[in-house]
């Protein structure tokens, strides 16, 4: 997949829009979770409050204070009789009709004796609770099977003597879903509450027995976490005047409901606004990037060569300035490319007429110049034959300048010729084995060389390859050794070295001689057409050799120059790209 | 009509007719030679149907009024004429000019010496050739 910015653009867009969404819902979630949590552990203190204050402040107790400072009660405890018996129950039956039906009353002797009992309900044959001395007192919850007990009893008439007694009620807990009912809506509608002794069991949350809270819970003044079923908070109280605690708790499932309401309401919001966000940011990234991508493609096109494309710049922004400015440097792209394919017709029109000129000149040259210099070096030669007698040596002689000379133009035409065919000519490049070609054109040098007063050795170094057109590059090195070999002609001992050296990806190659050498100054002149450093009589040439070389050279990219004093030798340098390449 | 006619020599030039029968004189192959002073004169030699057949025509390319190149064509497209050799003489070394002359069917192509003695063993050589070496259909 190709990363444009018409993809990037979109694709940032969503990664932002979606980590903004994550953590706003996170952090927002949090908050709310923190919120409901602060708000529990606020509730469950003063719900634990309630009940225990419900509890407190119940009117059995007071009620039971009463019934044993009743005279009929002292009095029968003290006297007993008939009379005092029937008055004793009449005060308990008060009380007992007052009081919920599920309620038991006895009066008993210190010694734990059954003296009367009124009430439908009875659970054993002893004292549940000593009395405090003077007010009613209540016990720890008791439990028979699945019914828990609350008993509460005072002391009545004299208990240092015969005639005292307790009075003792005795109530099943009410552990109906009614009852839970009424006490969870004190405290709040889902929380649960549960009563209990403060020493262990039995406990209950008003329609069961469950196990006592773990004592983290009941030694904490300030709610905790626990675990019974489910993960809970808690927190708990004692009854005053009693032997018991409530525990007001919350599921902790309860307590973090609005966070979860929260996700829920607030997730497929954010999921919608990212949505939304994309779609726009998708929307936005093409309506910004499809004029870049025009500009784009035309841009490709003109660089391809097709310079017809333009953008439409109909829009008011930057990116309307910009296929504007691209349109007009477009347009001037194509008329200058326009103008500059006129000039280079123009060009390659006169280059053509020179060329074609060229051409006739030479052939010309070749046939019209030879054709009357044939006839004077002919005519000069069949004087000289036919009519010898009549001539004077002096006249002979004249005839012989005449057919030197001829000789001579002739030659020059031929070289003139042949250098003019080589600008003409197509270069024909493969791999040259330069050692190979040296070689042979060496072999004809030797056997060609005449009028040697001395040795003449040809040295060959091991010569790397070349990149080029192997007849030109035969003529190179051939006129090359040809001018060593002419010009170490008067040595004792001609010395010609043909070495090479690297220079970068040109290989640099060099006829080097031990002959007549030249003077540097004139250096860059040896390789014009025509130019000589050194006379006719001296050394024969028509000085197109090195011009040849030249422009064999140049036309493969390299480039000539050569080095010498006057008696001390020439070095002709020559650099051809290598093979490598 | 001339009548054993062994060399028909197409030349303009004056000057290298007489070399070149100068040339050939001093092999003695010089009597029976036919001279056409442009391409015009040798085609008319061939249309002659009493013309007698020469042993080799020797051809300069550069001539007046019917160039050596059409002469050449002209009479290797015609069939009593195909099989005669045909030596093309010139100044000319311009490749085109080679190369043009064998597609037509050139037997030989000769670029004159300018060197005098050169030219005369050039054209010694080449008549010697064709006249006593070579062997055509009879």
């Amino acid at each position: 997949m190709r990363w444009s910015i018409e993809h990037k653009l979109p694709l940032f867009a969503t990664i932002l829009l979606v980590a903004v969404a994550i953590a706003q819902l996170t952090i927002g979630y949090g908050e709310v979770r923190q919120a409901s949590l602060a708000l529990a552990d606020k509730r469950l203190p003063l719900a634990t409050k309630v009940l225990a204050d419900l509890f407190q402040t119940g009117q059995g107790r007071v009620r039971i204070t009463a019934l044993a400072k009743d005279p009929a009660i002292v009095a029968f405890l003290r006297s007993g009789g008939r009379s005092g018996r029937e008055a004793a129950l009449a005060a308990m039956h008060r009380i007992t009709t007052d009081t919920a039906s599920n309620a038991g009353l006895e009066l008993r002797n210190f010694s734990g004796k059954l003296l009367l009992r009124t009430g439908r309900f009875s659970i054993a044959d002893s004292v549940l609770v000593s009395p405090g001395k003077d007010s009613a007192r209540y016990g720890p919850l008791l439990r028979r099977d699945t019914t828990l007990f609350i008993a509460v009893a005072a002391a009545s008439g004299d208990a240092e003597r015969a005639g005292g007694g307790i009075v003792q009620q005795v109530a099943r807990l009410s552990l109906s879903e009614r009852t839970r009912a009424t006490l969870t809506g004190l405290a709040g509608g889902d929380v649960t509450l549960l009563l209990g002794n403060a020493a262990g069991d039995p406990w209950t949350d008003f329609a069961t027995i469950v196990p006592a809270p773990p004592p983290s819970v009941l030694t904490s003044r300030t709610p905790v976490r626990y675990e019974r079923g489910e993960v809970r908070r808690a927190s708990a109280a004692p009854v005053p005047g009693t032997p018991w605690m409530v525990v007001a708790e919350l599921p902790s499932r309860v307590i973090v409901a609005p966070a979860r309401a929260y996700l829920k309401t607030v997730a497929p919001l954010a999921f919608l606004i990212v949505i939304a966000g994309v779609l726009i940011a998708w929307w936005a990234s093409r309506r910004l990037t499809k004029p870049l991508v025009g500009v784009t493609r035309a841009a490709e096109a003109i660089a391809a060569g097709n310079l017809e494309p333009r953008v439409p710049a109909g829009r008011d922004d930057e990116l309307g300035r910009l296929a504007r400015s691209f349109n007009t440097m477009a347009e001037q792209v194509a008329r200058s490319h326009h103008h500059l394919e006129a000039q280079v017709a123009q060009r390659t029109q006169a280059l053509e007429g020179t060329n074609a000129e060229l051409e006739s000149f030479s052939y010309s040259v070749s046939h019209d110049l030879r054709a009357p210099l044939r006839a004077i070096h002919g005519f000069a030669r069949i004087l000289l034959e036919d009519h010898q007698a009549q001539l004077d040596p002096e006249a002979q002689r004249l005839l012989g300048v005449i057919d030197q000379n001829t000789r001579r133009m002739g030659q020059l035409i031929d070289d003139l010729l042949a250098f003019s065919r080589l600008g003409r000519k197509e270069i024909a490049t493969g791999l040259v084995d330069m050692e190979e070609l040296t070689r042979t054109v060496a072999d004809e040098v030797r056997r060609t060389d005449a009028g040697r007063k001395g040795s003449l050795v040809i040295q060959i170094d091991p010569l790397p390859p070349a990149h080029g057109d192997r007849p030109l590059l035969r003529q190179v090195m051939n006129n090359l050794l040809q001018n060593a070999a002419k010009f170490t002609r008067d040595r004792a001992d001609a010395h010609v070295e043909v070495g090479s050296q690297p220079n970068g990806d040109q290989t640099v190659y060099f006829v080097k001689d031990n002959g007549a050498g030249f003077d540097a100054r004139y250096a860059d002149k040896l390789f014009g057409v025509f130019q000589r450093l050194h006379s006719t009589e001296q050394f024969d040439g028509t000085g197109v050799g090195l011009a040849i070389v030249k422009r064999i050279v140049q036309r493969h990219g390299g480039r000539v120059w050569a080095e010498g004093k006057v008696d001390h030798g020439a070095a002709f340098y020559f650099t051809l790209p290598s093979a490598a390449r | 009509m001339p009548t054993g006619v062994e060399i028909l020599l197409v030349e303009d030039n004056a000057n290298d007719a007489e070399l070149t029968l100068r040339a050939l004189k001093q092999r003695n192959l010089a009597n029976q030679v036919f001279l056409c002073r442009d391409g015009a004169e040798a085609l008319d030699f061939f249309s002659n149907g009493a013309s007698p057949v020469p042993k080799v025509v020797l051809l300069d390319l550069k001539l007046p009024k019917v160039d050596g190149l059409d002469v050449l064509r002209r009479l290797k497209q015609d069939a009593r004429t195909k099989t005669i050799p045909v030596v093309v003489l010139t100044s000319s070394r311009e490749e085109p000019d080679i190369e043009r002359a064998y597609a037509l069917g050139a037997n030989s192509y000769i670029v004159k010496p300018v060197d005098f003695e050169a030219f005369a063993r050039a054209v010694s050589d080449v008549g010697l050739y064709w006249l006593l070496l070579n062997h055509p259909p009879q």
